[in-house]
Parts: C-alpha cells; sequence; structure tokens
C-alpha cells in the first residue's frame, strides 16, 4: 500500500472516536437527562451571577458531517461529530428559537410520563393549539425535535416521537408481531405491508424469507406497478418503497432485513435524476439532518436503475430538462464528500445532459418491460 | 365660552355636536358640509355641522361669546341658524341667534318649525354663513379631525364634504371620513379608546395611512393607560385620562419623526376638542418624577397645539407619546350644558403617573429605573451606538420572559419525581407547599428578567458568555432561528 492510502485506513479505523450519536434511551432515562437540564438551568438562574444557560447543540451542517468508510463491509456512512452551535436567548433572531426547545420538552415530557407516542404529525397540532406563535408550521416542530435530540443526545424515537408510516413492503417475506398472526407479503395485495412508525414494534418483528433480493424503490406507482404483476415470485425478491424521501421506520426496517439477511444484495430503483440519487443515497449513507441517529441504519443500497445507460431504451420525447432545484440537489451531492466515484460519473453525465427522466417512460416498450429490464439489469450484475 | 376666530367657533360647534352624539349612547353622523355659492355678492360660504346626536337644548349656544371688535365684522355677520330635535318630539325647532349680542341680553328668535309627521329621530344642525376660503376652512377642519381620532369617539361616523357650486351638480367626495370600528362598543372605555386611537395617531403620524417605514409591524408599539375623576356637581364628576405609547423605530436615522429626534409630544384634549396647551398642563408633566421610569426631563415647552417634552440621554430609536384628555362626565342623565372644565394640575398630574405605572406593568422591562439609565447615559458617552441597541435588546428579549417560564415551571410541577420537584423548588428559594403554578412561573419570570437586566446594564465589551446548560462542552458558533429563512432541504446530503 502507498503511504496515503495506509494513511488513509488508519483514519477510517480511528473515525469512530469523533462519531456523535443520539442514543436510544428508555423514557426514565430521557426524563432524567430532562430534569438534569431543568435542575442546571434553574441552578445557573439562581445563582449569584444569574444568567440564562445557553443551549449547546451538536451542530447539523455539512461543515460537522464525517464519513465513515467501511474497512471490512462496503457499508458506508455519514455521522455528525463534536462540532458545536448554540442557542441563546440573549440573540434577538434565535429568542424564540430558545424557547421552542424548552416548550418541546416541556411537551415530551408530559407524553413520555402518560406513556403515549405520538406522530410529528400530532406533536404539531398540540403545540400549535398551546402556542401558535412559536410553532405556526410543522417545520417549525421538526426543526425544534432535533434541536432536543442534538441537546439531549437521544433519539427521536426516545422523546416519544414516532416516525410517520410512509414505508410499504410487498413479496417474499413473512413477518411476525410478538403473539400476533404471521404476515405474507406477497398475499397484501398491490397496497403491500404498511412499515409501521414505531420502531420497537419494528424491531421486535421476525423476519422470514426465500427471496434473493431485496428492491428499494422510489416512487410509489412503481412500487404497485412491480407488486400487480407479482414480479417478486418471478424473480424471488422483496420489494420496499418509503413513497419518496426516505423515512426512519422504512430506513429502520430496510436495515433489519439487511442485518437479518446479510446474503440479500440489496438495489435501487430510483429515477433518473438527482434527487432519485439523492435519494437513493439517503438509503445507502444516512443523512445530514438526522445525521446523529440516521448513521445507524444505513445500508449497501447498489444502484441497479435508471442510469446512463438505460436512456438509450426510452424515447427522447420522454427526456425533461433539468430545472433549478434538480441542479441544487445535483450541486449538493457533488459537493458530498462520501459520493463514490462511479456516482459522481453518472452524476457528471446527467448534469452534463441537462436532462432528466423517469422510470415510467420505460413502459413505452410494453407494460411488461420494466420487469424485463430489472431481471436483465439483474443477471447481468449491471448495478454499482 | 370665548372664541377668538371663525375656526375657533367652528371647532367649538363641532365639539358641542360630538357631546350631543357621545350622550345619546348610539351610533352616530356628524356631517360638515362647506357649500360655495359664488353667485353672492360677496362670495360667501355655508358652513353646516349637523349630527344625530341628542337634540340641542338653545341654552348650549347662549353662552357663546363673540370677540366684540375685529377679525371676525367682515367676514360673518353673527348670525347662526340652529335647527333640533329630540327623538319624543313633533316638531323640528327651528332658532336663529345672533353671537354678536350680547350674551346677558341675547334672545333666540323662534322662526317657523317643521313637523316631523310621525318619523322618530333627532338631531341638530347648525348654519353660518361666512365670507372666508374653502380650502382654509377644510384645512383646519382635516387637522381638527385628524386630533380628533386620537380620542378614537366610539360608534361616530364624522365627514366633511365640500360642495363645489361652481359646475352645476358636481360634488366634491368626502374629503375625510372616519370609519367606524366594528369592534369598538360602547362596552370599552374611553380611557381604552383613548389607547387605541393614540397608537392609530403614532402609525399614521399626520397622514391617513400607517406608515410602513417607520412602524413595519405594530408590534413595536407598547400602551398604558391610566384615568382619575373628581365629583363636581351633582350631575357631572370631572374625569381626567392619560395614555401612554412607546415606540421603536427601525431606523432612527431616517424616519419620519426626524432624525436625531426623540422629544415628545403631549397632545392635550378638552370635553373632547383639541385644546390649547395649559399653564396647569405644563406644571403638571414637570412635577411628575420620571426618574422612576428611566426618564430625564430636560424641559416642558408649550407650543400651542401641544407640550413638548425634551429628554436627557433619550435612544434616538424610541419614542414616547402622551395624551392627555379632561372632560365632565354626566352621573346621571342630563342634557350636558357646557361647563366650564378647569384643568387640575394635581389630577393630571395623578392621571400621567398611573398610565405610566400601567405601562410599566404591563411591559416588564421597559422604563427601566434611573439607575440603569444612568449606566446606559454613562456608556452613551463612550459609544453613541450602545444605549440605542440596550433598549430595542430589552424590549425584543424580555417579551420572552412569561412563556420561558411557563414552560420550565410546566416541567417542574409536571413531574412525577417528587425528589426533583422539591430541589426545583428549593433552587428557587421556595417551599414545598409553593408549589402552584402560577407562584413557581412568577417566580422564574421575575428571575429570567433580572438576568436579562443584568446582561443588559453591562457594557457590550464587557458582558460575559452566558454558561453552557451542560458541562464539558466547548462553545462555538452562535445560530440563529434557522425557520426563518428560506428553503428547508430535504436533501440535505
Amino acid at each position: 500500500m502507498e503511504t496515503t492510502g495506509l494513511f488513509k485506513s488508519s483514519m477510517r479505523f480511528f473515525s469512530d472516536q469523533e462519531l456523535c450519536y443520539a442514543d436510544i434511551l428508555t423514557p426514565q432515562e430521557v426524563l432524567a437527562r430532562i430534569q438534569v437540564a431543568v435542575l442546571n438551568f434553574l441552578r445557573i438562574l439562581s445563582s449569584s451571577t444569574p444568567a440564562i444557560s445557553n443551549l449547546p447543540l451538536i451542530d447539523r451542517s455539512s461543515s460537522n458531517s464525517r464519513v465513515n468508510q467501511g474497512i471490512l463491509t462496503d457499508e458506508s456512512w455519514i455521522f455528525l461529530s463534536h462540532s458545536f452551535c448554540t442557542r441563546s436567548l440573549m440573540r434577538a433572531n434565535a429568542a424564540k428559537a430558545f424557547v421552542r426547545v424548552w416548550k418541546l420538552m416541556e411537551m415530551c415530557s408530559q407524553i413520555l410520563l402518560q406513556e403515549k407516542r405520538v406522530t410529528q404529525r400530532e406533536l404539531f397540532y398540540k403545540l400549535f393549539c398551546d402556542s401558535p406563535a412559536y410553532f405556526p408550521t410543522q417545520l417549525h416542530v421538526n426543526r425544534t425535535i432535533q434541536d432536543v435530540v442534538a441537546l439531549l443526545r437521544c433519539s427521536r424515537f426516545s422523546l416519544g416521537v414516532m416516525a410517520s408510516s410512509r414505508g410499504l413492503v410487498a413479496g417474499r417475506l413473512l413477518l411476525q408481531e410478538p403473539e400476533q398472526e404471521t404476515v405474507d407479503c406477497a398475499a397484501c395485495g398491490t397496497s403491500g405491508y404498511a412499515i409501521s412508525g414505531d420502531l420497537d414494534l419494528l424491531q421486535k418483528l421476525t423476519l422470514k424469507t426465500d427471496a434473493r433480493y431485496v428492491i428499494v424503490i422510489e416512487k410509489h406507482a412503481i412500487f404497485q406497478r412491480l407488486a400487480e404483476d407479482r414480479v417478486f415470485n418471478h424473480i424471488p425478491s422483496i420489494l420496499i418503497t418509503a413513497k419518496g424521501y426516505p423515512d426512519m421506520a422504512t430506513r429502520y426496517f430496510l436495515h433489519r432485513i439487511s442485518k437479518t439477511f446479510p446474503h440479500l444484495p440489496i438495489f435501487g430503483l430510483v429515477d433518473w435524476n438527482p434527487a432519485g440519487l439523492a435519494i437513493l443515497c439517503t438509503f445507502k449513507y444516512g443523512s445530514i439532518g438526522m445525521g446523529l441517529e440516521a448513521y445507524r441504519y444505513a445500508c449497501n443500497v447498489k444502484w441497479l436503475g435508471m442510469r446512463g445507460d438505460d436512456v438509450q431504451l426510452i424515447p427522447q420525447e420522454s427526456l425533461v430538462s433539468l430545472k433549478p432545484r434538480d441542479l441544487q440537489i445535483a450541486k449538493s451531492l457533488m459537493s458530498s464528500e462520501i459520493l463514490q466515484e462511479n456516482y459522481r460519473e453518472e452524476l457528471t453525465l446527467m448534469v452534463e445532459g441537462g436532462q432528466k427522466a423517469e422510470l415510467e417512460a420505460l413502459y413505452h416498450n410494453g407494460f411488461d418491460y420494466l420487469e424485463k429490464y430489472l431481471v436483465k439489469k439483474i443477471i447481468q450484475f449491471n448495478y454499482i | 365660552m370665548e372664541f377668538a376666530s371663525l375656526q375657533d367657533l367652528c371647532l367649538l360647534l363641532i365639539s358641542l355636536a360630538i357631546r350631543r352624539c357621545i350622550c345619546s349612547e348610539r351610533l352616530c353622523r356628524l356631517s360638515v358640509l362647506l357649500q360655495r355659492s359664488p353667485a353672492s355678492d360677496p362670495p360667501l360660504v355655508r358652513i353646516s355641522i349637523s349630527d344625530t346626536g341628542l337634540g340641542s337644548c338653545i341654552e348650549e349656544f347662549q353662552n357663546l361669546k363673540c370677540p366684540v371688535e375685529g377679525i371676525l365684522a367682515e367676514t360673518w355677520n353673527g348670525i347662526v341658524y340652529v335647527r333640533t330635535t329630540n327623538i319624543c318630539d313633533k316638531e323640528i325647532s327651528c332658532y336663529e341667534l345672533n353671537l354678536k349680542e350680547n350674551v346677558t341680553t341675547r334672545k333666540p328668535i323662534l322662526l317657523p318649525s317643521n313637523i316631523k309627521h310621525g318619523v322618530k329621530f333627532s338631531g341638530t344642525e347648525v348654519c353660518l354663513s361666512v365670507s372666508e376660503s374653502v380650502d382654509v376652512l377644510l384645512e383646519e377642519f382635516n387637522c381638527f379631525f385628524q386630533k380628533i381620532l386620537v380620542l378614537k369617539v366610539p360608534n361616530i361616523a364624522m365627514e366633511v364634504m365640500a360642495d363645489g357650486q361652481d359646475v352645476p351638480g358636481s360634488r366634491n367626495d368626502a374629503v375625510f371620513l372616519e370609519k367606524f370600528s366594528p369592534s369598538s362598543s360602547f362596552a370599552a372605555s374611553t380611557l381604552d379608546h383613548l389607547k387605541l386611537g393614540l397608537e392609530s395617531y403614532v402609525l399614521r403620524h399626520g397622514s391617513s395611512l400607517a406608515c410602513d417605514s417607520c412602524f413595519p409591524n405594530r408590534d413595536n408599539l407598547r400602551s398604558g393607560g391610566g384615568m382619575v375623576c373628581e365629583d363636581k356637581h351633582k350631575t357631572t364628576k370631572l374625569v381626567v385620562e392619560a395614555a401612554v405609547v412607546t415606540s421603536e423605530i427601525p431606523n432612527p436615522t431616517n424616519n419620519c419623526f426626524g432624525a436625531g429626534c426623540s422629544d415628545t409630544k403631549v397632545l392635550c384634549f378638552k370635553d373632547f376638542a383639541p385644546c390649547s396647551i395649559s399653564e396647569a398642563l405644563l406644571k403638571a408633566l414637570t412635577g411628575i418624577d420620571w426618574k422612576r421610569y428611566g426618564l430625564a426631563l430636560e424641559c416642558a415647552i408649550d407650543q400651542r397645539s401641544h407640550a413638548l417634552l425634551k429628554w436627557e440621554h433619550m435612544p434616538l430609536s424610541f419614542h414616547i407619546h402622551i395624551v392627555v384628555h379632561c372632560y365632565d362626565k354626566l352621573v346621571f342623565e342630563a342634557m350636558p350644558l357646557l361647563q366650564k372644565t378647569r384643568f387640575d394640575k394635581k389630577l393630571i398630574r395623578k392621571a400621567v403617573k398611573l398610565a405610566l405605572d400601567d405601562f410599566k406593568n404591563k411591559h416588564a422591562g421597559v422604563l427601566l429605573s434611573a439607575d440603569t439609565l444612568k449606566v446606559l447615559a454613562c456608556s452613551r458617552r463612550n459609544q453613541e451606538q450602545l444605549p440605542k441597541l440596550a433598549s430595542i435588546f430589552h424590549l425584543q428579549i424580555s417579551k420572552f420572559a412569561p412563556d420561558l417560564a411557563k414552560s420550565i415551571a410546566g416541567l417542574v410541577l409536571y413531574s412525577s419525581d417528587m425528589d426533583f420537584k422539591e430541589e426545583c423548588l428549593a433552587i428557587l428559594g421556595l417551599q414545598p407547599h409553593q408549589s402552584e403554578g402560577e407562584i413557581v412561573g412568577e417566580n422564574i419570570k421575575k428571575k429570567i428578567i433580572s438576568a436579562i437586566e443584568v446582561n443588559d446594564r453591562r457594557q457590550q465589551g464587557t458582558r460575559e458568555v452566558a454558561p453552557l446548560l451542560f458541562e464539558g462542552r466547548h462553545e462555538l458558533q452562535y445560530v440563529d432561528d434557522e425557520c426563518d429563512e428560506d428553503g428547508f432541504d430535504p436533501m440535505d446530503l
């Protein structure tokens, strides 16, 4: 190995020390952390030099993101390191955000004491009715939840906030909740089995499969088409979709499958556009926004399609120009340290061509073409 | 009741009309109509002031005293025509009165009345014909009504119209119209209306629309009010109301108040009409202990239409506006005769003080005591910018104190852990039995405001960085509220 190569791999080995993560805690443990926060605040407020303590939060920006590249495995992931940013009441532009953190902690502590779990949407309605001036939109709630995660260093789920249940699974998979009936995901019809937002429940599922592949699909419409055609019987597989940008529960579920059945390769089926690639990368590496938790659920997803050389399979008319938003996403992806070389090449091809295409364009060749396309790609090991 | 000029007379007649409308306690209209009749020689303007309030008793006009000689000689013959009726009257009574006659000897001439034919209404119209420029009169009336808006007299629609008869059939539309505000009602006190009226006046500062550059939103205004009253006669009592409004101007160097000017105009009203400044008012204003409110008065100047208060060391972006209104309030239902409302120096001082105290109670952290001001004044000699920032800072931060305190009190009291609760109460200096939400919340709120004030008092260069909530973590950079920025990007890779 070259000196630089050795250096690089040693650094990888030590990168785990930089890792900053959110613990998965029991409700009692979270409440204990909240109590410590309150006691500290009151002590400093009532001291001989009274002050309103600042809130130290893990910085969730790309400047604090790091990449861990697996040495013994092919898995790489993004994580956040120990760089902090501070929320202070004493800054007029930040005072409201400061108060929001405390209001959310108050709400979460009530939820945990009542031994309940709520979705982010339910939490928004509660907070909006209680303090509309502080939480006028869902975005305010979501961001403040991440602040509390970053402050208390506990996972969102530990705070009593359930992930949304957007994901679906269909195919050759048997699921069983403890003391419940077994669910056969091949018999669930075109809508598949809804992946619960309750991570505890997902963790307790017993999984059995005879599939040979896992296919992660970006769009619901494609998932439905493949489920309806029972593609998972022709190619023994499990189909999963998050219906767009992957939520935590779907990522967690996929991760469980990959850990339970490590021999199953995971393929990603996304549109030929920067957003599609970004979705693939989120499944693959995790995200910065939820960087304290997402790193755990990174999976080795391989990019099956659509890719650059598939564009010849679709009619010219189905190609659409890239919009400014697409270019923004592409830029963000390009600047990410984690993007591997061959993905970078594909992305460059996309941007330089200035056009994008959806998977549905393949139907031009017939409605059963998609299945043929998948089979061909898998057999030819045509994935990266 | 003496009036020195035609304009004074008209304004007096208008205020009589306002009082009649207020006494009626129902929706009323007040119209001032100016009609040109150029055909006559010399060209005359007919001024008609009409209202739909209580009917007038002619005695109202009996006491109006016209100056014997002088200005009015040429422009007006002294005659006013009064038509008035009460709800239950069957007729509209009409009178002619010569105000140039001696008060003691003058008698109204009864003119033929108009039958109402069973229709129930009440109101009064006073007319006089003068040789005066319509434009001059219009300007006076506009100015008057702009000021009257401060009183925000409830439920009176006011309009001024000038009728151009140069071209037959033409009519100039209302040059001034005061809208009803549906939210104001008779249930709200005149003091509440006074506060709202002053706020609106400040927002508009003279024009008809709120000024966006000085006041991007109404949040920058804060108000307080106070009232005292004293029994005068069996039927009336003297009421003095005062309102205080403070404003923060985002751009102190370029605004409608004049760059570098933080003087206060004190508006004065008597019996629902603007009045000139009296000696009693000036003495009352100078006699207030402004230091209690963090203000240092340099001098009070009579500027006829208002009093001007000049301050020492006032931050350029901070303005205080004050209004004082003295009037007779009817205790029993009786026709309001125009009594001579005197300005009582003590009552005025007390009313303004109550307004300032009310303000200070409602807006914690503003109008700090003199000690803090001294510190600010001291640092101002070194850095011009500093006190301005300090007072904006105070206004902006301390308003979050109640909500923050409520949340933290909630966290303490909602817990099921007794040890934790007791420990929190002990830190706050409270006893276990003082665990009610309000007590704990108030305690925390006071401490938060105190911490803000302590922070505020320090000079900026020596302000210590606040400690972090959790130990052992190094502080790096401050973050602003990202939710206010554009674009949440889920693709945050």
